[in-house]
């Protein structure tokens, strides 16, 4: 482990390699569509998220969650 | 707001027809409707956040919820709560959502209790929970803001929860900070493969593991005993998450009693939030957790793992005590 507290940057080829562990870790996750999705830039993304609520809310799927009082 | 339809110019559509858009309020309408709401609140001087699934979706985690969750300063709880009473949806002014809902008011705000607001929209109501303390919170969630929205360390600390959807949108997000250049995110990743990837290419910080002994276990090549810590850290979690909202929950059956029988006829929310600060003056405590016992709280959750998982993994346990900042 580092014990550097100022740790060093880290490079463009370890973000590319980070990038691509987290882009596999999405797919594990939560599926190819939605790590797909997760990887849009920001306006596509929101539009497609947006989409995808909209037709599971047509077909009838509920997302409002209980009034608990408290948050989980 | 009303009636935008997604489908222009966009391929990717699930076109609105004319009689859907009657149904559903597009979730777009929502959004911008709840970010209107949080942008007026903070340009008024009142500090306050989305989290949750709606900061997941801006961070790049996709989240299936329509509902929007909102930090707010406790000491600024009236003035959000007028704002909140005065913003119309479709021509609808909000109420509390049931019964249940604790009044927002920052004597139970400060002290962890969560407010629900609903316009009734048809057929779907659009809701809105106010909480003042960030849950499992190690820090102030109202420094750094990003926008109308909380940080993403903030957010991955509330998804720590005893459900198991949530702890992939942790790690996600962990991944994102780190992608961003902030370390802090080892503290967030709770998947074995995701933490041994990633040391390949950078070690945590040896700071950090004063705050998640797991850490120390890098370069993560013990595969199984990776497991056995990542189940164990999130029991631990989970088991706290669990203890924390019995604390809450058990005063709540009087006070939604109590409500129910103040609240026949229909009610303003001004009127209604009267109503529930007398319920709350006699039902709910301030300040339950810190009534019962944060040490306490912690040790319970301790002991549980102790027991579902074994009591050598107790030492690899994170330190949680400087999880309940603000209350």
């Amino acid at each position: 482990m580092s014990s550097d507290v100022t740790h060093p940057p880290i490079t463009p080829a370890q973000r590319r390699r980070l990038l691509k562990i987290m882009r596999d870790f999405h797919v594990r996750a939560f599926g190819e569509e939605l790590a797909r999705i997760n990887f849009l830039p920001e306006k596509q993304r929101k539009q497609a998220v947006a989409e995808m609520i909209d037709h599971a809310r047509r077909k009838g799927v509920k997302l409002t969650r209980p009034a608990l009082g408290v948050t989980p | 707001m009303q009636g935008s339809n997604w489908a222009d110019g966009n391929p990717l559509a699930f076109p609105l027809s004319a009689s859907d858009s009657h149904f559903v309020i597009p979730y777009a309408e929502l959004e911008e409707f709840f970010s209107l709401l949080v942008s007026t609140a903070q340009a008024r001087g009142i500090p306050c956040a989305i989290t949750s699934g709606m900061a997941c979706v801006h961070f790049g985690v996709a989240a299936t919820t329509k509902d929007c969750d909102v930090l707010c300063n406790a000491a600024k709880s009236d003035e959000f709560r007028e704002l909140i009473a005065r913003t119309p949806l479709r021509g609808l002014f909000p109420n509390y959502r049931g019964n249940i809902s604790p009044p927002l008011d920052s004597r139970w705000i400060r002290g962890g209790w969560t407010s629900h607001f609903t316009w009734k929209t048809k057929p779907e109501e659009a809701c809105l929970d106010i909480f003042g303390i960030a849950p499992r919170g190690s820090s102030s969630w109202d420094r750094e803001l990003r926008g109308i929205y909380a940080r993403p360390d903030v957010v991955a600390e509330m998804k720590r929860t005893n459900r198991e959807k949530d702890w992939p949108f942790a790690t996600a997000l962990g991944g994102q900070m780190l992608d961003e250049g902030d370390l802090k995110g080892w503290l967030h990743l709770y998947d074995g493969d995701v933490l041994r990837l990633c040391a390949k290419q950078t070690p945590p910080p040896e700071f950090l593991s004063a705050l998640r002994p797991l850490l120390r276990l890098f370069p993560f090549s013990d595969t199984l005993l990776l497991k056995r810590l990542l189940l164990a850290e999130r029991a631990f979690w989970s088991e706290l998450d669990e203890l924390r909202v019995k604390i809450y929950q058990k005063p709540l059956r009087s006070y939604t009693a109590a409500v129910r029988r103040a609240s026949a006829g229909g009610r303003t929310l001004d009127q209604s939030h009267e109503i529930r600060i007398e319920c709350a003056l006699t039902h709910l405590p301030f300040q339950p957790l810190r009534d019962y016992g944060l040490d306490r709280m912690v040790a319970e959750a301790r002991a549980n793992v102790g027991v579902t998982v074994g009591p050598d993994v107790l030492e690899w346990l994170p330190a949680a005590a400087n999880h309940f900042h603000g209350l």
